[in-house]
Formats: structure tokens, C-alpha cells, sequence
């Protein structure tokens, strides 16, 4: 690079090519550093076996904020939303499929219970209006009690207007339901055990908690944002493939002329007089920057690429205190042919969705309560989908990938690190799994690698294997993300800016992280050009 | 029919706080109270002869100070006798204890760990705050959240505006205080196991929660929140036990001109064209009065004591929504002798004070657990006093009574409350007990077994819930029973609620009570 850019930023993943990308379309000289061979952060894919492939922390395409792909033209990325959006067993060797669309999926449902039938299509569009809440205030900084500029109230005016449109009991009934738990929430509502596991499973999202914790009705609402009227699991998958929107957003970054670096890894940023100074590489290489965005999670950035002296001793106490907790596992299966869910024959396009194996939600509970002893749980709750059903490119000819998720296997285990023993066993605990409901999966395995959050780790250099990059839960979210009093972006390190998923809005809303930094860099920059002025 | 002013139905410490505030605006009051004493959940019973108990309720912390001071407490009884210490005992034979003294205090947990004895005093520091910082909403009406009412709007802002007064730092501080779970919040302040779980112990009271959930960590505030002459987080023995408390309230609520009848049991509220006229007593005798306020507990105050098709459905539903839950039991023991633990033998000034059987966060976890699944603890939770130590008129000369807060003790109870159930979870508190004072079994001479289908016989609290409804954040202030009712109105014109299903809720606080009578006086007109 001929000049010292004016923003360098660090890592590849979705929200720190939204920045660099928004930063370069104003003007800024960028250049982005990713440690690994290719940009995609989490979704990026890996070829676990010769010719298989899969993006093991995928789960869905997320949220992408109208406003982020307005202003990168990111339209032509398009998503498809399975249906069924999920299955689950409903005993007897049958399962609950809930279609995308409410009607059809009350038809599913009343073939079980008449009284849940009635109550799911109201269901549905009361998460769509809580979750059509949240994203109202996911476009926004976060909003914090000591906000006093007309600047900043201004567009708050509009989250409460929307509030107040959700209608005095639907506005009431939001405000009770986030800090609930997800139990409690389904139980007032409906009586069949396996509806509530598939939709109590997501409010056990990325967290290292059962659903009978408070504040998981509020993880339930956060993982419908963005999906299709409320559908649970509605947010379907990228079309192109798991990596295409860090692919067009890459494409829109370049053409703005970000420079990407990959091979790229930051050791350390420099840091003068309380300012940023630049980064330097693995390598030695020195890059000096006024500006750095870093789309690594905050304790990977604060705590091991800023040298402590240059951070108050309070602050650096409440990153460490950021709960990651990293809890499932990825199991991946090369596969010599599609498995054969008895169950499901009758029900075409199950297998492009998701299929959750937790049948009840005390299933859940106990698994959550393995973890909770920091144990890896011996009936985990596992959760499948099948990459090369979605796009036959992930698999040769013929055959196919299968991508298990099991929660509660934590990160830190009382008894000692993770071994490949108790790794190997955690995979068979999962086939065993999957065969109680696919009974000929085993002999179609060809090979099977598991990620535990230890490996999660190390491939994507999340703390503690947490693809959240912290806890979405209530004390760590909005004005509380990543630490108090420092969740708009900017750190105590002047030049210093953080954009992945460990601030507001979180993970799971794609690219709002990293747009919401670029704003905030852009705003301070002019600031500061208007006070030199 | 004879013509009251207002009628209160059920004479539990909310009621006659009520009923004493009524009166002092020289209001005609009548209590009326279906058990034959007063107090509800704070009654003294002589269980066994000689013998008395504090039945449910055992310790006073938060009865609010203006309460003492307008009703003159003091001169109609009011003694508290401070409970000073808690020991803790250790699962290896040692034990944590936490004394009167606080350089005590500190070198004792020094012993044990030196950096939590440097956190300890700052995070104290810190409880305190918050504790002044949550004290003013105690004493707040809540307004209706959704309502674009003036007086409603007014009050959304001063709730607001209390919050942008304590400025970031300590709003920040309270907001993680009041999303995460206690044993989360601990573990940022401290290494000692058994200390955050012995402090964790006070967030899980009352609620069907675990240490581990989120929800669970501001009720540690409770413990920082009690006032005694003044002085922040000490607790007490009423002198006579809390029954006299209640007693000590009622004698007060007569002196001012307040009528009080015991066993007279209100079948239901009598409505006129939407409007309150009276009660029905189960004797059929009706009684007339211009306001029925009622002490019991949301779900008996909306959908039992009137008839529900006075009520909104929504309302209906709302209510059918709240949780009660009731968690706890209650153990009661009469002693021969003294226990002599293990940790700390034979007699000693750890007798004086509180007992907790709280030796790790997974022992509480654990207990949850169980309960969770629907099993009473097989290993509980358990807050033990010996109100015979400080108060000798308890007992018979040598002999003592034992009070044992129990959790968890789920309301629905796999295979129900049957007398075997309810004795099996008896001697899983007597054998968890004995673990750590060996010579208890041979000590007892009386036991009452109190399980939540108990003391929702006895006292009428749904599903035995000690607070009227459990604490969890999304029950307080204005959600607590039910938005738009939080003002201790109901829909039904002249039928108020007062009783701890109501903000503040919960404890011997009287709060809601006084809160409600002003209220009432102000619709009524002094």
C-alpha cells in the first residue's frame, strides 16, 4: 500500500465489511486485515472432507437491516425461506412440521391440540410486531439514560411512536415478555409439549441457559427479528450460498476500493498518548492508522491486542466480565447419500430446514442443567441441517453434508480441558442422536469432525468458541453491549473503534454492528474536522 | 346493613396498616378477618404447649419507617430485637460467619479468602447506593405505562426522571443488577463460594427460580433494603414474634378508631351497578360500606372475592397470567436442647443470629433443580432461627424453638401434598439439619411441617406464595398484579386492592397498605 490508510480494520467477517465498505464509500482509504485465507468471518465455508463442505457456525441469514443493504445495494442478495421452516418430533415416530405461513402451520399443529391450533396464527403476528419492535431499534445507536443531544432523541421518538402503535395490550405484553423466561411464555399460551420445544429451542440461542432462565423470551424475540411474519426459524438462508452476503458485501468493499488483506493477522495495536497508532502483524509488519475498527470480539480485541496500560483498571474489569460462554458444539457428517427420516416422507422440504430433536422443554432444561455444572451434557439438545440440501454444490454428486449443532457442551469443563476422547464421544452421542430418528444414518457416515467451542475458538477467534461474541441477554444488550457506558462503538482508546457482533445491535443482525461503527467513526470524524475548523 | 366508610378484607399486616391510615383520616373502618387472630402470614401460634412460633413469616426488615412513625408503632408494642450474625456452615467442618461487628466480619472472611474481604466493603458500598437508589420507588405510585393520561404521563416522567437522576454510572450499575442472575453478578465480585451463595440465597427467595437465572440478582437489594431505626441492611426479631407485630398494627389501627372482627369470613364483595356496596359474610350477614379494600391476593381479589363478570376479560386473562408459584416451606421445631453444630460446638453468640444452609452455589443450584422437575429439595435451602435465644418468651424455661425457612418446596408437588410427601420433605430438612448439628434429631420434641399447598390453606395465599405473587421483574411496579390496575384501584368502582400483590409487595413491609390508603383518601376526599 503506497499511503497510510485512514481506517485499517481487523478481521473479514460480514460486520467488518460493511464497515470497511461504508467507511470507503465516504471516502476513506481502507484497508482490511483478515487473518485467515478468505473474508467471511462465521460463514465462511471449510472443506471438512475431500469435496465436503459446510459452514459450521451457520445457522441462519440473520437480520440484514433494509438501511445496510440500501445503502451498499446489497439487493440482488437474495434469501430463501424454507417450508417448513422446522420440524420437530412429535412422537410415535411422527413430526410437527410448522410451515412458513401461520394458517398452514395452525392446520399442522391442530392435528395435536385445537387449542394451540387457534392460538398460533395470532401467536405468530404478535412476535412479528415485538420483533418488528426490536429491529426499530436495532437501526439506532443504542439509546442510553444520560442521551440529551435532539440529535440522538430525535429518531428514539420514533421507537416509542412504534411502541405505542403495538396498542396498549400487545405494548404491555411486550414489556413483561423480555425479561421472562421463554417457558413461562410458551406455557401461557399452548399445551403441546413438542410446538413448545421448537419454538422454546430458540430462545436457548447461543446462550448458556435452559428456557426456563429469565430473559429468554427476549432471546426467543431477538432471533425473530427479521423473519418472516414471526415464522419461527423464518429468516431463512442466503440463496447463493452461506457465504453471499460477506461475498457481495467484499465485492462492494472493493469496488469502493478497500484493500483486503488476507493471510493478515494483527498481533497488537499501538497505541500514543491514548490515541491509536496503527497495528502491527504476526509477521512484525508495522501499518500505521489514526484510525481502527475491530471486527474481533471485545475481550479478543481489548484484552489481548491493547497493551492494559492504556485502559482503566474499572473498564478492563467489566470486559472481562463479558459472559461468552461458548455451549455448543458442531458436529459436521460427510455423508454417502441422503439419510432417510422415516417421519418425514410425507413432508417435501423438510430437509432444507432446520430439524430440532428436543422433543419437550424439560428435554432442554436438563441438558442446559449439564452445562450449568460445566459438564457436556449426555443428552445434549441437538439441532440439524443439511448444507447440501440447500445448495448441492457443498457436497459431490450424490452425496451430502449434515451439520449438527448440540448445545451444552461448554466451553470450560469442570473436569478438565476438552479431549479428543470426550470429543469423539460427544460425536457419538450425537449420531446416536440423529439415528434414533434416521436409523440408517450411521452406515451412510463417510467422515465426521467435531467442533467443540474449543476449536470454535482457535478457527474463528471467538472467545470462548461464542459465535454471540457475548451473551445476547438483557444486562448485555442495547446500552449494556459490550460494556456499560461504551456501547456506541467507540472505546476508551481514541481511534479505537469496535464493529463485530460484540456491540450493538449483536449478533444475528448482519452488518448492523459494523454500519452503526462506520456512522459512528464518520461522526466523530467531521466532529473533529469541525472543531480544527 | 349497617354502613362503613370502608371495609377491609383480611386483616394481614397490609390490611391493618390500611385500615390504621383510614382511620387516622378519621375514616369508619371495619377489618375483617376470616382466621380467629389477626395478621395473616405474620401470626405467633402456640403449636405446642408451651411453645410458640412465628408460623410463616419469621424476621422484619423493611417495615417502612413513615409506617412506625404515623401509626406511633412503638407506643402500642413495636420491639425489635436485632438479629446480628449468620454463620454459614462449611461442608469440610468450618463455617463462614458474618457478625455485628463488621471488622469482625471482615478479618472472618479474610480467613476464608483476603480479596473478597477487600470486595466486600466496596461492594456494600455499592448495595447501599443501590438500595437508596431503588427506596424512592418503593414508596411510588406506579402509573399505567401504556396511558396517555396526564397524571399517568406525570408519572412515567418522574419514574423516568429518577433514573436519569442517578446519573449513568449507578443506572448502568442497577440495570445489571436487576437483568442478571445472583450468582452471575456475585461471581463478578467475589472468589468464596459459600459467600455467593449464602448472598445469592436472598435472590431466590420466594421465587421459583434458581441462582443461575437472570432475574434473580436484585433482590439481593432486599437484604440492604431493611431500615431499623434508621440504620440500613439489619434484620429482627419482633419481641412476641411477628404475630405481634401484626397485633402491635392492629392495636394501633383501634386506638385510632379502627373496628377489627376475627372469624368473620367474607364469601364476597357485594356490587351494585359496578360499584362496591359491601360484603357478604359467609354467616350471610351483609355489611355495607362506601369502599371494600382488599388484602388478599390478586388472583382471590379479581376473580374470587367479586364475581369475574364484574371484571374486564382482559383483566381475567391478565390475572390467570400472573405467577404464583409458591417455592417454600417452612419447618418448625420445638426443642428439648440447644443444636450443636458441628462447625461451631456447643453454645455460642452464632445461636443468636441467623443459621443459613447455603455451602455452595451448585448446593442451591441443585436444590432448584429438583424442584424444578417438580420434586421437593432432596438437599434445601434453608435461613434457620432461634427466636427463643433472644426472646426467652417463646419457649418454656430451657427449651427453644427453631424456625426453618425451607426452599424449594414446589406447589405442585409430584404425586401431590399427601401426609407422606409432606413428611418426607420433613425429614430431608431434620436429615439435612443433622449433617450439620448432629444432635438434632434427639432435640426435637415438636414438628410442623409447612408445605405451599399449607399455607395457601391456612393463610389463603394463592398457590402459597409468601409474597402474594411472585418478585420477578416482569411482576413489579407497574406490571404488579396487572398494568393499568398497579394504582390499587380494579376496575370495579370503590374495590381497591392492599395487599402485597401490589407494588411494593412483599416482606413486613406495610408499604402497599399505606400506599393504597393514601390512595383512597385521596378519592374519597380526607
Amino acid at each position: 500500500m503506497s499511503a497510510t490508510p485512514d481506517a485499517v480494520i481487523i478481521g473479514g467477517g460480514v460486520n467488518s465489511l460493511v464497515a470497511a465498505a461504508c467507511l470507503a464509500k465516504a471516502g476513506q482509504k481502507v484497508l482490511l486485515l483478515e487473518r485467515s485465507p478468505a473474508v467471511g468471518g462465521q460463514c465462511r465455508l471449510a472443506e471438512f472432507a475431500p469435496g465436503f463442505r459446510a459452514d459450521p457456525l451457520g445457522q441462519d441469514a440473520g437480520w440484514l437491516p433494509p438501511a445496510v443493504a440500501r445503502e451498499l445495494g446489497l439487493a440482488g442478495v437474495t434469501r430463501v425461506v424454507p417450508d417448513p421452516t422446522v420440524v420437530v418430533p412429535s412422537g410415535e415416530g411422527e413430526w410437527l412440521p410448522l410451515p412458513r405461513n401461520a394458517a398452514r402451520a395452525a392446520e399442522q399443529i391442530r392435528r395435536y391440540s385445537t387449542r394451540d391450533a387457534a392460538a398460533w396464527p395470532a401467536f405468530t403476528t404478535l412476535l412479528a410486531r415485538f420483533a418488528g419492535l426490536l429491529e426499530s431499534l436495532y437501526v439506532l445507536p443504542a439509546p442510553d439514560i444520560d442521551t440529551t443531544s435532539l440529535g440522538e432523541l430525535f429518531p428514539l421518538l420514533g421507537v416509542a411512536r412504534k411502541l405505542r402503535g403495538l396498542g396498549r395490550k400487545d405494548m404491555i405484553e411486550f414489556l413483561r415478555t423480555v425479561p421472562m423466561s421463554v417457558q413461562e411464555f410458551l406455557d401461557d399460551r399452548f399445551e403441546f409439549g413438542p410446538l413448545k420445544a421448537a419454538v422454546g429451542a430458540v430462545g436457548v440461542t447461543n446462550i448458556r441457559q435452559g428456557p426456563r432462565s429469565g430473559g429468554t423470551a427476549f432471546v426467543l424475540l431477538h432471533q425473530l427479528v427479521g423473519a418472516e411474519g414471526g415464522a419461527i426459524r423464518g429468516r431463512g438462508y442466503w440463496e447463493a450460498g452461506p457465504d453471499a452476503l460477506a461475498k457481495a458485501v467484499a465485492m462492494v468493499a472493493e469496488r469502493h476500493g478497500v484493500i483486503v488483506r488476507t493471510g493478515a493477522e494483527v498481533a497488537r495495536i499501538t497505541v500514543k498518548d491514548d490515541s491509536v497508532a496503527g497495528v502491527v502483524l504476526e509477521s512484525g509488519e508495522e501499518i500505521a492508522a489514526a484510525t481502527v475498527l475491530s471486527g474481533a470480539d471485545p475481550a479478543r480485541t481489548l484484552l489481548r491486542m491493547v497493551d492494559p496500560v492504556w485502559l482503566d483498571p474499572e473498564f478492563l474489569l467489566a470486559v472481562r466480565n463479558i459472559r461468552f460462554r461458548g455451549n455448543a458444539a458442531r458436529v459436521l457428517y460427510a455423508l454417502d447419500g441422503l439419510p432417510d427420516f422415516p417421519g418425514l416422507t410425507g413432508t417435501p422440504g423438510a430437509l432444507a430446514g432446520t430439524l430440532t430433536l428436543s422433543s419437550s422443554l424439560d428435554d432442554i432444561e436438563r441438558s442446559a442443567d449439564d452445562a450449568k455444572y460445566g459438564r457436556a451434557s449426555e443428552r445434549p439438545h441437538v439441532e440439524l441441517q443439511l448444507p447440501s440440501v440447500r445448495w448441492p454444490g457443498m457436497a459431490p454428486q450424490g452425496k451430502h453434508v449434515l451439520m449438527a449443532q448440540a448445545t451444552s457442551a461448554p466451553y470450560r469443563l469442570r473436569a478438565g480441558a476438552w479431549t479428543a476422547a470426550l470429543r469423539d464421544a460427544l460425536g457419538n452421542r450425537v449420531t446416536a442422536a440423529i439415528a434414533k430418528v434416521a436409523p440408517g444414518f450411521p452406515d451412510l457416515v463417510r467422515h465426521c469432525e467435531v467442533l467443540t467451542p474449543v476449536e470454535i475458538e482457535e478457527r474463528y477467534g471467538l472467545t470462548e468458541g461464542a459465535p454471540s461474541q457475548g451473551e445476547m441477554t438483557l444486562d448485555q444488550i442495547l446500552f449494556m453491549r459490550p460494556v456499560a457506558g461504551a456501547s456506541r462503538h467507540a472505546t476508551p482508546v481514541s481511534g479505537l473503534y469496535l464493529c463485530g457482533a460484540g456491540t450493538h445491535p449483536g449478533s444475528g443482525i448482519s452488518g448492523g454492528p459494523g454500519w452503526l461503527a462506520a456512522r459512528r467513526v464518520l461522526r466523530d470524524r467531521r466532529e473533529r474536522r469541525g472543531a480544527t475548523v | 346493613m349497617k354502613l362503613y366508610d370502608a371495609i377491609i378484607v383480611g386483616g394481614g399486616h397490609n390490611g391493618l396498616v390500611n385500615a390504621g391510615y383510614l382511620a387516622r383520616a378519621g375514616k369508619k373502618v371495619l377489618v375483617l378477618e376470616r382466621r380467629p387472630l389477626v395478621g395473616g402470614a405474620a401470626v405467633t401460634e402456640e403449636i405446642f404447649p408451651g411453645f410458640k412460633f412465628s408460623v410463616f413469616s419469621y424476621v422484619v426488615s423493611l417495615l417502612r419507617p413513615e409506617i412506625i412513625r404515623d401509626l406511633e408503632l412503638p407506643r402500642h408494642g413495636l420491639q425489635i430485637l436485632p438479629l446480628e450474625s449468620t454463620v454459614v456452615p462449611l461442608d469440610n467442618g468450618d463455617y463462614l460467619g458474618s457478625w455485628a461487628d463488621p471488622d469482625l466480619t471482615r478479618r472472618e472472611l479474610a480467613r476464608h479468602s483476603a480479596r473478597d474481604a477487600e470486595a466486600a466493603t466496596l461492594f456494600g458500598r455499592l448495595m447501599h447506593h443501590m438500595a437508596m437508589a431503588v427506596k424512592p420507588i418503593l414508596g411510588m405510585l406506579p402509573p399505567d405505562p401504556a396511558s396517555l393520561a396526564p397524571s399517568d404521563l406525570k408519572g412515567m416522567l418522574k419514574f423516568a426522571g429518577h433514573f436519569r437522576s442517578l446519573g449513568a454510572e449507578k443506572f448502568h450499575a442497577l440495570h445489571k443488577l436487576m437483568t442478571m442472575s445472583s450468582a452471575d453478578y456475585l461471581d463478578e465480585w467475589f472468589e468464596f463460594d459459600p459467600l455467593k451463595a449464602t448472598k445469592s440465597a436472598s435472590g431466590i427467595i420466594g421465587t421459583f427460580l434458581g441462582p443461575r437465572s437472570p432475574g434473580t440478582a436484585y433482590v439481593l437489594l432486599h437484604h440492604y433494603m431493611g431500615e431499623i431505626d434508621g440504620a440500613f441492611r439489619a434484620w429482627g426479631f419482633q419481641k412476641g414474634g411477628t404475630g405481634a407485630i401484626s397485633e402491635t398494627i392492629a392495636r394501633a389501627a383501634r386506638a385510632l378508631g379502627a373496628e377489627i372482627r376475627t372469624d368473620a369470613t367474607v364469601e364476597k364483595v357485594i356490587v351494585k351497578g359496578g360499584r362496591a356496596a359491601g360484603v357478604a359474610l359467609a354467616s350471610g350477614e351483609e355489611i355495607g360500606a362506601t369502599v371494600v379494600v382488599s388484602c388478599l391476593d390478586p388472583r382471590r381479589t379479581f376473580t374470587q372475592l367479586v364475581d369475574p363478570k364484574e371484571m374486564p376479560l382482559d383483566v381475567i386473562e391478565a390475572i390467570s397470567r400472573f405467577k404464583f408459584r409458591g417455592s417454600s416451606g417452612k419447618v418448625n421445631l420445638a426443642l428439648s436442647e440447644l443444636p450443636d453444630f458441628t462447625c461451631l460446638p456447643g453454645y455460642g453468640p452464632h445461636l443468636r443470629g441467623a443459621v443459613s444452609i447455603s455451602p455452595s452455589l451448585d448446593y442451591l443450584e441443585r436444590a432448584y433443580d429438583d424442584a424444578k422437575y417438580g420434586d421437593f429439595s432432596k438437599n434445601p435451602y434453608m435461613d434457620i432461627v432461634i427466636p427463643s435465644m433472644i426472646d426467652p418468651g417463646m419457649a418454656p424455661p430451657g427449651k427453644h424453638v427453631m424456625s426453618c425457612f425451607v426452599q424449594y418446596a414446589p406447589y405442585n408437588q409430584i404425586g401431590g401434598w399427601t401426609d407422606a410427601n409432606r413428611e418426607a420433605f420433613g425429614d430431608a430438612v431434620v436429615n439435612t439439619l443433622s449433617r450439620y448439628a448432629p444432635n438434632i434429631k434427639r432435640a426435637i420434641i415438636g414438628r410442623q411441617v409447612l408445605v405451599p399447598s399449607d399455607i395457601e390453606r391456612i393463610t389463603g395465599l394463592t398457590e402459597g406464595n409468601i409474597f402474594a405473587g411472585e418478585l420477578a421483574l416482569h411482576q413489579l411496579f407497574f406490571f404488579r398484579p396487572v398494568p393499568g390496575w398497579a394504582n390499587y384501584r380494579t376496575p370495579v368502582k370503590g374495590y381497591w386492592q392492599c395487599g402485597a400483590g401490589t407494588h411494593p409487595g412483599g416482606g413486613i413491609m406495610g408499604a402497599s397498605g399505606r400506599l393504597a390508603a393514601l390512595e383512597i383518601l385521596k378519592d374519597v376526599g380526607q
